[in-house]
């Protein structure tokens, strides 16, 4: 089974983020990336279940973002990938979730796969919509928010879906398009063997015109704009209490709450 | 971008509460577009929610009672709504920002190959155009979006946003045709319940949130869910909490978990790391107990008492009970 799992590039967290005033967009140059931290769980997943497979599947890192970034992809290797590939070209700056999805399911056409695996959100952008138009661009069933593959392989593939109350158990066909959530089990860390591993692996890259993307992409193409950006309302700093007791603290914010109409 | 259409979440038996301010605020956007208010619901249950959707502020509601819906994943939800968006169109689309409407958003942002904005706390029309404001880059940041090459806009709307304006509108019911030859994909086989009646905490106007400082998950029981059920609201989470395992990741706050924007929110031994406080900045108004008064939860709070959470939470208990008998 060919496993392609895909990831972003994201600001690392702990980044001060900066928007440039006149393109309206995240400030990347100058910010260290790192992997999109609920992509690693989907690599996990992966690697997961290419072991209980434990046949000739592989498993494949994709991502769409500057060539600049592909060092950040040799540590989704280093974790025990087999290969990566990059979909990789100025024109595709800008581009928004739509239009990132369409370009991402051109090339994973080209690429091949039976299942893709990705986290169920991103890092920074915080949309939760790529996997969603992804699956719909490709034409495959989408199946979302995933604890636990129960069982994948056959052409079939079923899971255990959180859900607001608790979860389901899903049943479908592969091809299919699968994201999952942190439930799936910590990613594991690399080991010195997987790293050095890692430097001997191949990383593809493939243009806007290698994956046959036919449509205008980039900020040409994408669909939403930002007209305007703002700094949020600044909040008035706590008032403080130390509470001397349970009792005093208690009437504190009842009193707190009093004053606001909210008891 | 004349009409506007809003997708109906429901439990069957229930239509979730966010669907009647997200009808509230797209007839407000109609009305200013020159446009008409839709709603669409689908799945079993759907003609008697329909009913009681004529009783929030809408032109036209089409609905499918279709059971068949419940038993597959998003697709026929998706099918009826481009049906719909397209029969109506060019529109815009408003979805809840929840765990199904973020599916739901994406799936058909990318049939309609339309625009799609997120989480978004506040709409406007300028030049006969939507837009949507916001917070980005964990709550750094408020962007206006505008929509652009597309002939329809996908929104999700966070709970809480906006405020339902119920009132007997009469809206036209319209029956709306199985999608016909369809197979679908991802079948649902079983549905397990772990935790009931939590499925209000995006909505819910007070949440009671606990983290590592609570100890264990007995205090979540013994202390928290007793303060949410005298204040009216649902008990939350942060992922502390959630990785210990001491409540499902169903109740988690923050950047990996839910969004709530309630009337208030009292974080109680929750120091307030930046991924929690992503999840619950918006909130009118908040409230910290902790320990320590250096938290990080301290630049949010409007409010932050330092002392014994186990202490401090069964005493406000009890004064928020009295005070609720005083009135009953």
């Amino acid at each position: 089974m060919k496993i392609v799992v895909t990831v972003k590039l994201v600001p690392d967290a702990g980044a001060v983020k900066r928007i440039d005033p006149a393109t309206k967009r995240l400030m990347r140059t100058g910010v260290e990336t790192a992997l999109n931290p609920f992509d690693e769980y989907a690599i996990e997943a992966a690697l997961q279940l290419k072991e209980r497979l434990a046949d000739d599947s592989t498993v494949t890192i994709f991502t769409m973002a500057p060539e600049s970034s592909k060092e950040t992809l040799r540590k989704a290797l280093a974790m025990g990938a087999d290969d990566a590939v990059m979909l990789s070209d100025p024109a595709l700056e800008g581009s928004d979730a739509v239009v990132t999805s369409y370009a991402m399911a051109q090339a994973l056409k080209k690429i091949g796969f039976d299942l893709i695996l990705s986290g169920a959100l991103s890092d920074d952008g915080n949309t939760g919509g790529v996997p969603g138009a992804l699956a719909e661009y490709l034409g495959v069933p989408g199946l979302t928010n995933v604890r636990k593959i129960e069982e994948a392989g056959g052409g079939r593939i079923k899971a255990q879906r959180e859900t607001d109350t608790g979860y389901q158990v899903v049943t479908g066909p592969l091809p299919a398009l699968v994201t999952v959530t942190m439930a799936v089990g910590e990613p594991r860390y690399a080991s010195l063997k997987g790293i050095m591993g890692a430097k001997k692996k191949t990383i593809d890259t493939l243009s806007v015109s290698d994956a046959a993307i036919d449509r205008p992409v980039g900020s040409d193409g994408a669909k939403t704009e930002v007209v305007a950006i703002a700094a949020p309302k600044a909040r008035e700093k706590a008032r403080v209490v130390e509470a001397a007791d349970g009792e005093s603290g208690a009437q504190a914010i009842f009193d707190f709450l009093r004053e606001r109409k909210l008891v | 971008m004349r009409d506007v259409v809003v997708f109906v979440e429901h439990s069957g038996a229930q239509t979730r509460k966010v669907t009647f301010e997200l009808a509230a605020e797209a007839q407000r956007l109609a009305d200013a577009l020159g446009g008409k208010a839709h709603a669409v619901v689908v799945g079993g249950g759907s003609a008697e929610l329909a009913k009681q959707l004529q009783n929030h502020p809408l032109d036209k509601i089409h609905y499918s009672d279709d059971a068949d819906v419940d038993k597959f994943l998003l697709d026929p939800q998706v099918d009826y709504l481009e049906a719909v968006a397209k029969a109506v169109g060019p529109c815009v689309i408003l979805v809840p920002n929840t765990m199904l409407g973020r599916d739901i958003a994406g799936r058909i942002a990318g049939r309609l190959n339309a625009g799609l904005t997120s989480d978004v706390t506040e709409l406007r029309v300028e030049g006969g155009q939507v837009q949507c404001v916001a917070p980005k880059l964990q709550g750094s940041t408020i962007t206006t979006c505008a929509f652009k090459n597309a002939d329809y806009g996908v929104i999700t709307v966070r709970p809480n946003a906006f405020a339902a304006a119920p009132h007997a509108t009469g809206a036209e019911l319209i029956a709306l045709e199985k999608p016909s030859g369809k197979a679908y994909g991802m079948a649902i086989e079983s549905d397990v319940e772990e935790a009931s009646g939590e499925i209000g905490l995006e909505e819910a106007a007070v949440v009671v949130s606990g983290g590592r400082g609570m100890g264990g998950p007995q205090p979540f029981e013994t202390l928290l869910k007793p303060l949410a059920d005298a204040l009216g609201g649902a008990v939350g989470a942060s992922r502390a909490a959630a990785d210990a395992g001491w409540v499902p990741y169903s109740l988690q706050i923050g950047q990996t978990g839910k969004i709530v924007s309630p009337q208030l929110y009292i974080a109680v031994g929750i120091s307030g790391a930046i991924q929690h406080k992503v999840g619950m900045q918006t909130a009118a108004t908040i409230v910290a107990i902790n320990r320590d008064g250096t938290v990080p939860i301290g630049e949010t709070a409007d409010l932050l008492v330092v002392g014994d959470l186990f202490q401090i939470v069964p005493a406000l208990t009890l004064l928020v009970q009295k005070a609720k008998a005083a009135h009953a």
